[in-house]
């Protein structure tokens, strides 16, 4: 069993105009994993993981992070173990170069000399890069900004990156490119993934949480979450197209996700009522 | 008859090397659904800010060639013209809400306001909408407190209000969640049914797939490909060149294909699978 790296505890969140966006939340997120969290808009997916860095204090209970309670830090602070990777890209690049954009979080973290430029090389060739550094953000299409912007979190080095619907405006060409990332990251990194994309969700997650109306409806691997249709359906939500085919025939296995898994099942269920005739 | 007309259409903005559109021949119908695909930084964007004149009477540059839309040269008709033809929705509710009215209803009511609708119809029709697209339980909240998806139902819902003829959706459901997104689909096609001609531009193919009655491609700022929907989203070679992922429903049965499980139409949508299934089980 790995030790927890954020854990949560009876979580309560009043927003200063009254709205409630979180109810007694309960959560312990382990190293290592990649956790999923869905939901539909509202449900406080975002509310949930401002907390993580301390963009948000609890109103009641806790939050910590490698057992450090997140009252007592500021985002600054806890900013070099939780990196967060906000939605919309333009809400996060503002330097007038590449290479700046991803120098700045290292640098003001305290990184000089070779140690700043290997961690900003590091951080651009993992997400394919490097070759962009001169140019000026703004300049880079939509894929090439969401992974700029991935990029510069990296470079800091969290134990954990929050990803906060990662394929947003994404061609399809960027989305498969984040998938790889998500996948690639998941070695060094807890990786934190916020996304509407229940197909993106079924391939990467090792753990999906569902919210709803400001809680945790339920949780588990996307095979057990994607069967449970009654459930996804008062959430508003629905299983990946594939698993959606597999749940509408009959003596089908349920928990399908992939085309490979479909066609294994399509195999198997031939020769399963070939044998029974 | 042609509703939208691109007639060797060219757009450069100002300080831009390269043309973000390049010689667009593209006839519209009136009543027709109209998809656009292709990828990031294509010009899709550009594309549909040309028809209400975004481009360009917001934005500097140069035309070459005409668009004319409903009768109008976009270059020579003024915004305030244009508007009352076209509605447009863009990606992010930001840039859509005026912000002039503190609450959902009254941000509702602001376009009617500004074309002098009679109160009793204005109130009428921002129930209407309310209803339409499920703002019951928000209608008295500032809509910059709610969150992405609900200000970006609020923000469509402003633009359907004005009961525009031709639609412009420029990636509407990008922020949305899942029930939002087929809300909104079930929606645009119920305007459809109405007559109303909907130019959608959009990644989710397979609603794309559902609803859309052509589909073009515009890729590298040039059209690549016009075609009725079935024929554009099942030519996965003509798809991959364009650097766009064809359907799982399509992937699926291109797999079957190649493993002679199956012989016979490549699928698009949910029903066309649920067939193939049940004739692979059969044979």
């Amino acid at each position: 069993m790995s030790e927890p790296v954020i854990k949560i505890k009876d979580l309560t969140f009043t927003y200063p105009a009254g709205v409630t966006a979180l109810r007694e939340i309960n959560l312990e997120i382990n190293k290592g994993e990649v956790l999923a969290v869905i939901g539909q808009n509202g449900s406080g997916k975002t509310t949930l993981v401002k907390h993580f860095n301390g963009l948000l204090k609890p109103s009641r209970g806790n939050v910590l992070v490698n057992n450090n309670n997140t009252k007592k830090f500021t985002t600054a602070q806890l900013s070099r173990t939780v990196g967060y990777v906000f939605q919309d890209p333009d809400d996060q690049i503002f330097m007038s170069k590449v290479y700046k954009e991803i120098e700045f979080g290292p640098k003001n973290l305290g990184l000089k000399g070779s140690e700043l430029k290997r961690s900003v090389k590091e951080a651009l060739e993992i997400v394919g890069l490097w070759d962009l550094r001169r140019k000026h953000p703004l300049d880079l299409n939509l894929n090439e900004k969401k992974l700029i912007a991935i990029s510069s979190i990296i470079a800091m080095k969290p134990e954990v990156i929050i990803l906060d619907e990662p394929t947003t405006g994404q061609d399809h060409h960027g989305v498969k490119k984040v998938e790889s990332l998500i996948n690639e990251l998941s070695r060094n990194h807890t990786i934190i993934v916020i996304s509407h994309n229940m197909d993106l969700v079924s391939r990467v997650a090792s753990r999906v949480i569902v919210m709803y109306d400001s809680r945790i409806l339920f949780q588990g691997t996307p095979k057990k979450v994607f069967v449970k249709n009654a459930l996804l359906n008062k959430t508003y939500l629905k299983p990946p197209p594939i698993a959606r085919l597999a749940q509408s025939i009959k003596g089908f296995k349920r928990d399908v996700l992939t085309i490979d898994e479909f066609i294994d099942e399509l195999i198997s269920n031939k020769s399963r009522s070939s044998k029974s005739h | 008859m042609a509703i939208v007309e691109f007639k060797n259409f060219s757009w450069n903005y100002s300080g831009y090397r390269s043309k973000v559109l390049r010689n667009i021949n593209l006839s519209i119908n009136k009543g027709e659904f109209f998809g656009i695909i292709g990828g990031v930084g294509s010009g899709r964007t550009t594309f549909c800010s040309a028809i209400m004149g975004l481009v360009p009477h917001l934005y500097p540059g140069n035309i070459d060639g005409e668009l004319i839309v409903d009768g109008l040269n976009t270059e020579k008709s003024s915004m305030s013209d244009l508007s009352t033809r076209v509605g447009l929705i863009m990606q992010s509710p930001d840039t859509q809400l005026t912000g002039a009215g503190m609450n959902v209803e009254e941000e509702l009511s602001f376009g009617l306001e500004n074309l002098g609708t009679p109160r009793k119809e204005m109130i009428k029709r921002v129930k209407k909408m309310i209803k339409l697209i499920g703002l019951e339980s928000f209608k008295y909240r500032n809509p910059f407190e709610l969150s992405g998806g609900q200000q970006q139902k609020v923000a469509i819902a402003s633009v359907l209000i004005m009961q525009p003829e031709i639609l412009v959706l420029d990636e509407p459901t990008a922020q949305l969640d899942p029930l939002g997104t087929t809300l909104v689909f079930n929606l645009i096609k119920k305007l459809a049914r109405k007559g109303i001609t909907i130019i959608l531009n959009t990644q989710k193919i397979d609603y794309l797939a559902e609803f859309a009655d052509r589909v073009a491609i515009l890729n590298d700022n040039e059209i690549r490909k016009v075609g009725k929907t079935r024929e554009v989203l099942t030519d996965i070679n003509l798809l991959k060149k364009n650097r766009i992922i064809s359907s799982d429903f399509t992937q699926l049965s291109n797999e079957l294909i190649n493993r002679k499980l199956y012989k016979g139409a490549l699928c698009m949508t949910l029903n066309d699978a649920k067939e193939m299934i049940s004739k692979v089980k059969r044979g």
